[in-house]
């Protein structure tokens, strides 16, 4: 630890380490001075001059984020000198900007009109017509509106330190500066740019995939992790009208900091999927038809008990929670036992982030292969996610399919065996032949958790209402655990949780609260193969 | 006698009275084209020089001007530091710096092309599209300014019948205003190509554009 340096903060006795800058030790006392260019996780040029507070003693103003604290100081960043600074920095800002919010995308949630409306004058000065640029394709999901930037060259120096891809700079000077690319360059062919649109503070650049799609303040934020790799970055998913309308990364600084690819950033059309299985089904002669749960489970239970201990197979998705693997092992188990498999795909190389090296698309390109492989179930199959499932397809005794879609599987799969169960979310080929097709829901439906490739557990919740009937697959296949070992089954995800840490050593002692929203390590050390 | 029709060729010093040449006032090594090996490496990059001849698709730093690029290198510690004289060597080659010629500076110090294009733009001694044979800039701040120079960039602009930053159709002439030239005590001050005119007045400025399309300087 660092030696404390104590000073006084807008009144208050701060004590922070050493190097921490003006900035940061008002951050500790809940005071935000207001900033563009200061990011946490990129160098601070101290260029947006609006994070400038008044130091006593101190000749002028001094820039809150490179300006480190020193003993015995004391700073106002609410006085009437560091007030009136920010107003006509503020001023200065407008000169330019277009004020197009009612069009913009980041109104709402945009730091030019936070600051402004707190803190600038009520009537602009300017008379002069203001300088306009349009706006300009970067390629990738990025459009950039030149009007509106503010010149805090948060992009340029995402993509130089954090992505290290040199592609943006600014181009000309004074008030003629813009953002660009080398002349028709773009950002095609870079994986994190995304990133870019995050932070910048204003519209300027902004994703075309959310352009004029919904406005920030009707959207509710939902604390959730990534499914796109095993890396889980921390996610919210932004709902609107029940539907997924953007991702955006939440921080952590274990797992992603503030950042995510441009992939998992746009990999969530599959949660806004309708065609939903929305009640239970059961196989006749004539088709299927819809039944109620209570009938279904019931019915299961009746060919069980008819069948006695036939080995039982079952394959399930790495998409699966945590719970809902645990609930799927222990059904197995009351069934008599058998085995478990899972396939998941794997992607040839990584993308590493070069500026924040623990943070990498992952080569598994699912979110729970860790937590898989510690409830015990095996992975088969190639890096495809095809294949393997050859003895399985011929499988006489009982069959459980959890979420895997097994399109490349012949249609006569499944169609020997004494009892086949399919657990999904969408009408797929695993439902053929299956004698009870049982509606799930999607990560984005329910609470539970995932397992990471370094085997942090951490929780996602429910951002989405289910469709029809549909019941998170820990409720259901906990239910028909509950029924065969004579037991409550799980009421509530904690419940499932908690018989899964149990009953599987690795996830021992492990309580949601410990997980909260930042996760938790695994007791047992993880197999990285090929990560 | 000077055999130059108008005062002041472009040395302070000489208002007429003087029947010195420029060579005689300078010497031969300053006089005319600065020579492509680009003199001793203490020199060999400082200020973009502008040739009245261009050569827009030239190729750039092969032979004596590759030599010359080697030798900018040797004058600074990294790669980068070389920018500024080997985009100046560029655009004394071809008389602007094109984006290809941006790509190719970046190719050769190792840098991303965006940056150089950032740097490129930034300063405006860099042309960044093709200009006629001769870069007519008009200082128009403050001591021209209150000498006429409005005057004098409109006489410019209606000898060649161009408007500001537009070369004219004989390809002999663009005309540009420019910030400080530094040469305050002699407005109006022009800089045409690398060489500055002194105490240029509207009535002078045919006499100087038909002077310079005759030598071609």
């Amino acid at each position: 630890m660092a030696e404390l340096i104590k000073l006084t903060i807008d009144g208050h006795d701060v004590a922070v380490p050493r190097g921490t800058t003006i900035l940061e030790a008002a951050k500790t006392i809940g005071a935000e001075v207001p900033h563009y260019c200061y990011h946490p996780g990129m160098s601070s040029p101290a260029m947006c001059r609006l994070c400038l507070v008044d130091v006593e003693g101190a000749p002028k103003p001094m820039p809150g984020c490179v300006t480190t604290v020193m003993e015995g100081q004391t700073v106002h960043t609410q006085s009437e000198k560091a007030r009136k600074n920010r107003q006509g920095v503020l001023e200065f800002y407008l000169v330019n900007h277009p004020l197009d919010c009612p069009i913009c995308d980041m109104s709402g949630e945009c730091n030019l009109q936070d600051y402004v409306h707190d803190e600038g004058r009520e009537q602009g000065r300017g008379r002069e017509p203001k300088r306009v640029f349009g706006r300009d394709d970067f390629g990738g999901d990025v459009l950039f509106y030149g009007d509106r930037c503010v010149m805090c060259t948060r992009c340029v120096r995402f993509m130089s330190e954090v992505e290290q891809d040199h592609r943006l700079t600014v181009v000309e000077r004074g008030d003629r500066s813009i953002i660009d690319t080398f002349f028709d360059e773009g950002l095609d062919g870079t994986n994190w740019h995304g990133n870019i649109v995050d932070i910048c503070p204003v519209g300027a650049l902004v994703s075309k995939d959310f352009l004029h799609k919904a406005r920030a303040w009707d959207l509710e934020h939902t604390p959730s992790v990534c499914t796109s790799c095993s890396q889980g970055c921390n996610i919210d998913l932004h709902t609107r009208d029940n539907l997924v309308q953007r991702i955006k990364p939440r921080e952590n600084l274990d797992v992603n900091a503030w950042w995510m690819c441009d992939h998992g950033r746009h990999n969530y059309e599959w949660m806004n999927h309708g065609d939903r299985i929305e009640a239970p089904l059961v196989r006749e002669d004539s088709g299927s038809r819809a039944v109620d749960w209570k009938s279904s489970l019931s019915s299961i239970l009746a060919r069980a008990g008819e069948l006695g201990n036939q080995p039982v197979k079952a394959v399930a998705s790495p998409f699966s929670s945590n719970e809902d693997l645990g609930a799927l092992a222990q059904l197995v188990g009351a069934l008599g036992g058998g085995e478990t498999t899972f396939r998941s795909s794997r992607a040839e190389a990584e993308v590493p982030l070069k500026g924040f090296p623990t943070l990498v698309r992952r080569r598994d390109l699912a979110p729970n292969r860790n937590g898989a492989e510690l409830i015990g179930f095996k992975r088969v199959g190639n890096d495809d996610g095809f294949g393997g499932l050859d003895k399985v397809a011929e499988h006489d005794g009982i069959l459980i399919v959890l979420g895997d879609a097994l399109v490349d599987q012949t249609p006569d799969f499944g169609s020997k065996a004494s009892l086949y169960i399919y657990l999904g979310t969408h009408d797929s080929p695993a439902a053929r032949n299956a004698h009870l097709v049982l509606p799930v829901t999607t990560h984005a439906e329910h609470e539970g958790t995932f397992t990471n490739h370094e085997g942090r557990v951490q929780r996602f919740w429910p951002a989405l209402q289910p469709p029809g009937m549909a019941r998170p697959a820990w409720l259901v296949l906990g239910a028909l655990v509950g029924e065969l070992t004579e037991r409550s089954g799980p009421r509530k995800a904690t419940d499932a949780f908690s018989s899964l840490s149990g009953a599987v050593s690795a996830f021992g002692g492990i309580t949601y609260d410990d997980i909260g929203t930042r996760g938790a390590v695994v007791n047992e050390s993880v197999s990285l193969t090929g990560d | 006698m000077s055999d130059i029709p108008f005062k002041n060729p472009g040395w302070a010093g000489n208002t007429g009275e003087f029947d010195l040449t420029e060579e005689q006032v300078r010497g031969d090594d300053f006089v005319g084209v600065r020579p492509k090996h680009g003199g001793h490496a203490s020199g060999a990059g400082t200020l973009p020089y502008m040739h009245a001849d261009k050569h827009p698709d030239a190729k750039l730093f092969e032979g004596e001007y590759g030599e010359r690029f080697d030798k900018i290198l040797t004058r600074y510690p990294t790669k980068q530091a070389a920018l500024l004289p080997a985009l100046g060597l560029a655009q004394e080659i071809r008389g602007h710096v094109s984006p290809e010629a941006m790509d190719r500076v970046a190719e050769l110090l190792d840098l991303s092309p965006a940056y150089v294009r950032g740097v490129a733009t930034f300063y405006t001694m860099y042309n960044k599209r093709p200009v006629g044979r001769h870069l007519v800039q008009v200082c128009t701040n403050i001591s021209c300014n209150l000498a006429g120079a409005d005057e004098v960039v409109a006489a410019f602009l209606r000898y060649t019948d161009t408007e500001i930053g537009e070369t004219s159709e004989d390809g002999n002439f663009t005309v540009i205003e420019a910030e400080c030239l530094a040469a305050c005590g002699f407005p109006t001050c022009v800089q045409i190509n690398s060489r500055y005119f002194e105490n240029v007045t509207p009535t002078e400025v045919p006499k100087i554009c038909e002077h310079l399309k005759a030598q071609g300087e």
